[in-house]
């Protein structure tokens, strides 16, 4: 847990109020470059399946892209996801949503995702790969034990049935 | 007497003491018995009314009678001579018949004293001047459209004659005389300028000398002057002319001027001011024509004088002063870049050729205009075009560091290296300022244009110092990987020459190579003292040049599949190497080098330098003597495109035929020693061929790496955000991919860049907007 602490906040976590906005300037801008660096490290490694980009002139906000993986019943699928960092980050885990509705057992009619690395399991150690890449994973690999979607996870272990609902559910949705 | 008779006894006195009241000059009037008839006059109280009547009647008679009897002689005539006398009869004549006036004119002059009402006389006080004034407004009014002719055939035949008689004394052995041109025996040269002296004297007494002649004169003048000018100075430029032809008008020409205006005498008359004047004016006149024509007929020629400059030096002093005295200045502009884009812009020219004329042109209108604002108009178009030019930074480096004819870059470069910093003196030289040109550009500071050397000025064609930088740090390594036995210390003084001027930074990475060089010698000397490593080969010698890769620019990407024997011996250099220094290993580039071999065919023995690629070929062929071109390509890894072309170096050496389509066949021994002397030629040719070829990726190439790096961040915004506009994309690699190496792309490069990706079908251009295509 500890790593989970910022090191500036919690070295300085008496100082008086009015600093605080400067060392928050000054992190902003090593937010910045940490995010500027794991741009240009995925468009270098571009990895077959995942991508993501700075939405507009925000660093802070960015859309990924994801691919179902292949022998899974997502494959041929694509889902876009928003990623959103808070100034904190790395400290502090980003927010993803689903932006394409997906059904899944671990995401919610609104795009929330119940993933253990996004909420009390990230480290620092994360990037915005390794996240996009166990999103991906968990596409094939739900965990069927604490379910967001109840139907789905009811769905899950006839894969037939569950692939027939899913392509009509995301060729329905998939422009929305 | 009755009152009428009275009236006409006076009128018949009026009559006889002026006969032109009835159309005759003739009076045999005596001066007593005028001075009777003006008291007559007077008494009368008429003398103005006389005056008058009798000025009408002069005009008359000289509109009716002399004015056209003087112009009638001025029949357009093909033969000069004939013109020649018209002119002299006519002049003669009406010089005649204008001193038939002097009787009258002298007692008008009385009439007139009595007169004093003070009237003047056609603007004139003096009844004589007046008279000329009225001679001339007649003679002028009447003026027939084609009167020049006559005079120009006067005048030609009176210079020819004056020419030779003043000019020349040695034309003696001619029959003709190259005065009149007629045999010496009938020469009448004498008469000629008898005539001519006369002819002059008669006009300038009755003042039409300039009015008639003077346009004549001029044009005869300036001929003159432009033909000596034209003998004198056509094709030699280093000799300055001016002061030459400065005193030649002086002396020569004036001399002319001042024998026609004084009749012959070579003085003007102190006394006269007229004539003064009128030769002061004509001089001025002459002289400024002199400068101009001189200067128009440099101006023509400022092209050639460029090309040949220092050695034109004299010319352009000639020009420099001239220039002040007249006002060519934008004539010179403009006929220079119009000879610099008719003989030097066009695809016929080598950009070597443009480069030493760019140089010369340089330093020329340096020398010309210190300010440096003539340089500044005419170039540029040159600058443009050259930067059109793809091998124009290769062609200015190599210039650069050559020695030997035709690098006048190079001695540039070393002089900078020798003159160091006279900036402090500058700040003495303020009393000797000079403002700009009335044409400079007044964005542009002087002192830059002053300042910048031709080597700045060639580099600013790109207005970048990188681009060469990047352009010498290729063109060393062809020159280091090309050559065997490298001659470091020569690529050392350049380099410190270079950095004098490019930085030490822009340059590291050349140092760098140079030190790889020299680190390599060094090694390999290690490596051959491992016993491990020379037991391993005894047969063959291998030196490794090891390159820091970081530092050296891309090389083209070819595959070679070397021998078995070779690569084994490359990895016991590696080894080797391994050993010496820990944890570093080699990776090799297996088309880079050279390669000695010697070849046995028959008795014919062979030593030659060839490329590991050639070596590799032929090697195969000792092996086997017979390989298809798949075959082959299936041992070397090469592109079978390469291989056919790459086979006929040893075809040409007369080594291996092609016995059937894509067969070759290794020509045995006996055949070998037929046909190998008269192929000699032929390979030396195919050997330079080879070398000439860069091993470098060409900087267009390099451009292209750096763009792929925006390629993968491109496909990762298009992926995620669906489809951008152009300049969206501009911006967000400007935002994003900024710390990727390579450097600005401009708005233009990306279009054409995508444009291409387009054109591959690898993005989708739809109204305006990029897209990845549906997989």
């Amino acid at each position: 847990m500890a790593q989970n602490i910022n090191p500036h906040y919690a070295s300085s976590s008496n100082p008086a109020k009015q600093n605080e906005d400067t060392i928050k300037l000054k992190d902003n801008h090593a937010v910045s470059k940490r995010l500027q660096k794991e741009l240009m490290e995925l468009m270098r490694c571009a990895d077959k399946g995942i991508s993501a980009f700075p939405e507009s002139e925000n660093l802070f906000k960015w859309i990924g892209t994801i691919n179902g993986p292949h022998d899974t019943v997502y494959a041929g699928h694509k889902y876009k996801l928003s990623l959103e960092f808070p100034n904190s980050y790395p400290y502090a885990p980003p927010v993803v949503k689903f932006l394409t509705p997906c059904f899944h057992p671990n995401v919610d009619t609104c795009g929330l995702i119940c993933l253990d690395i996004l909420k009390d399991k990230w480290t620092a150690l994360y990037d915005v790969r390794t996240v996009l890449l166990s999103i991906q994973s968990l596409l094939g690999e739900p965990n069927t034990q604490s379910p967001l979607n109840q139907q789905a996870s009811y769905l899950w272990p006839n894969q037939a049935a569950y692939k027939k609902y899913l392509d009509e559910f995301y060729n329905k949705h998939k422009d929305s | 007497m009755s009152k009428k008779e009275d009236l006409e006894v006076y009128w018949n006195k009026i009559n006889y003491a002026f006969p032109i009241l009835n159309g005759t000059l003739y009076s045999d009037c005596t001066n007593e018995e005028y001075e009777e008839i003006q008291e007559m006059i007077v008494s009368l109280g008429i003398q103005i009314r006389i005056r008058d009547l009798i000025l009408i009647h002069i005009e008359k008679y000289l509109r009716q009678h002399v004015v056209p009897s003087f112009w009638s002689k001025f029949i357009k005539s093909d033969v000069e001579v004939k013109g020649f006398q018209l002119f002299k009869t006519a002049v003669s004549d009406l010089y005649e018949s204008v001193t038939n006036f002097s009787g009258i004119l002298h007692k008008l002059t009385l009439l007139n004293n009595s007169c004093s009402d003070n009237m003047p006389i056609f603007g004139e006080k003096d009844v004589l001047l007046g008279f000329k004034q009225l001679l001339r407004a007649t003679l002028l009014a009447q003026l027939p459209l084609e009167f020049q002719y006559i005079i120009y055939f006067f005048y030609k035949v009176s210079f020819n004659v004056f020419d030779n008689e003043y000019e020349n004394s040695d034309m003696g052995d001619d029959v003709m005389c190259s005065g009149c041109w007629n045999d010496y025996s009938d020469c009448n040269c004498a008469y000629i300028v008898k005539v001519f002296h006369d002819t002059n004297r008669k006009l300038m007494e009755l003042q039409l000398l300039e009015r008639l002649a003077g346009q004549v004169l001029t044009n005869f003048i300036q001929m003159r002057i432009e033909s000596h000018i034209q003998k004198l100075c056509t094709g030699t430029f280093d000799v300055s002319h001016i002061a030459f032809l400065e005193n030649w008008l002086d002396t020569t020409v004036m001399s002319w001027l001042t024998r026609i205006y004084c009749a012959g005498s070579s003085k003007p008359p102190p006394d006269d001011k007229n004539v003064q004047n009128a030769i002061s004016k004509f001089k001025q006149k002459l002289s400024y024509y002199l400068y101009h024509s001189y200067t128009k007929l440099r101006i023509d020629q400022l092209f050639n004088i460029i090309i040949e400059y220092p050695d034109s030096q004299p010319a352009v002093d000639d020009i420099k002063l001239c220039l002040d005295k007249t006002d060519l200045r934008p004539t010179l502009c403009k006929n220079l870049q119009t000879a610099l884009e008719t003989r030097l812009l066009h695809p016929g020219v080598n950009t070597s050729e443009i480069l030493t004329a760019y140089v010369s042109t340089i330093r020329t209108l340096r020398h010309l205009d210190p300010s440096g604002v003539i340089l500044e108009t005419v170039t540029k178009p040159v600058r443009n075009y050259l930067r059109n030019r793809e091998d124009t930074v290769r062609s200015v480096v190599s210039s650069l560091t050559e020695d030997g004819a035709g690098s006048e870059l190079a001695e540039e470069l070393a002089k900078f290296a020798g003159e160091g910093d006279d900036e402090n003196d500058k700040e003495d030289l303020w009393d000797e300022w000079n403002p700009d040109p009335v044409d400079a550009d007044p964005k542009v500071n002087s002192g830059d244009r002053k300042a910048s050397d031709i080597i700045s000025m060639l580099v600013n064609v790109y207005g970048s110092k990188e681009l060469f930088v990047n352009e010498y740090r290729t063109l060393l390594a062809d020159r280091l990987l090309a050559q065997s036995v490298i001659n470091t210390e020569k690529e050392i003084r350049y380099l410190e020459l270079l950095k004098l001027r490019f930085g030490e930074s822009q340059l590291h990475f050349c140092e760098v190579m140079l030190k790889d060089v020299s680190d390599s010698k060094r090694i390999n000397a290690l490596i051959h003292q491992d016993n491990n490593f020379e037991a391993s080969n005894d047969k063959i010698t291998c030196n490794g040049m090891i390159l820091s890769a970081q530092f050296w620019p891309p090389f083209k990407d070819e595959s070679l599949e070397l021998p078995v024997i070779i690569k084994q011996l490359l990895e016991n250099y590696t080894k080797s190497f391994e050993a010496l220094k820990g944890n570093r290993t080699l990776s090799w580039i297996p088309h880079l080098g050279n390669v000695n071999i010697e070849i046995e065919i028959g008795v014919k023995k062979l030593e030659l330098t060839v490329s590991p690629f050639n070596a590799t070929l032929i090697m195969h062929f000792q092996d086997k003597p017979e390989w298809s071109l798949d075959e082959l390509h299936q041992v070397m890894k090469v592109p079978v495109t390469i291989l056919r072309r790459k086979i006929t170096y040893w075809q040409s050496m007369g080594l291996i035929t092609e016995k059937s389509t894509d067969y070759f066949v290794l020509v045995d021994g006996s055949d070998a020693n037929k046909s190998n002397v008269s192929t000699n030629q032929v390979q030396e040719m195919i050997c330079e061929d080879e070398e000439a070829e860069s091993v470098m990726a060409s900087a267009h190439d390099q451009r292209e790496g750096e763009l792929q790096v925006f390629w993968s961040y491109i496909v990762g915004m298009l992926t995620n955000l669906d489809s951008l506009p152009l300049d969206r994309i501009h911006q967000m690699l400007k935002m994003f991919a900024s710390q990727a190496p390579g450097t600005e792309c401009s708005l233009q490069e990306l279009r054409q860049f995508l444009d291409t990706k387009v054109r591959t079908h690898q993005l989708v251009l739809q109204g305006g907007m990029y897209k990845l295509p549906k997989t």
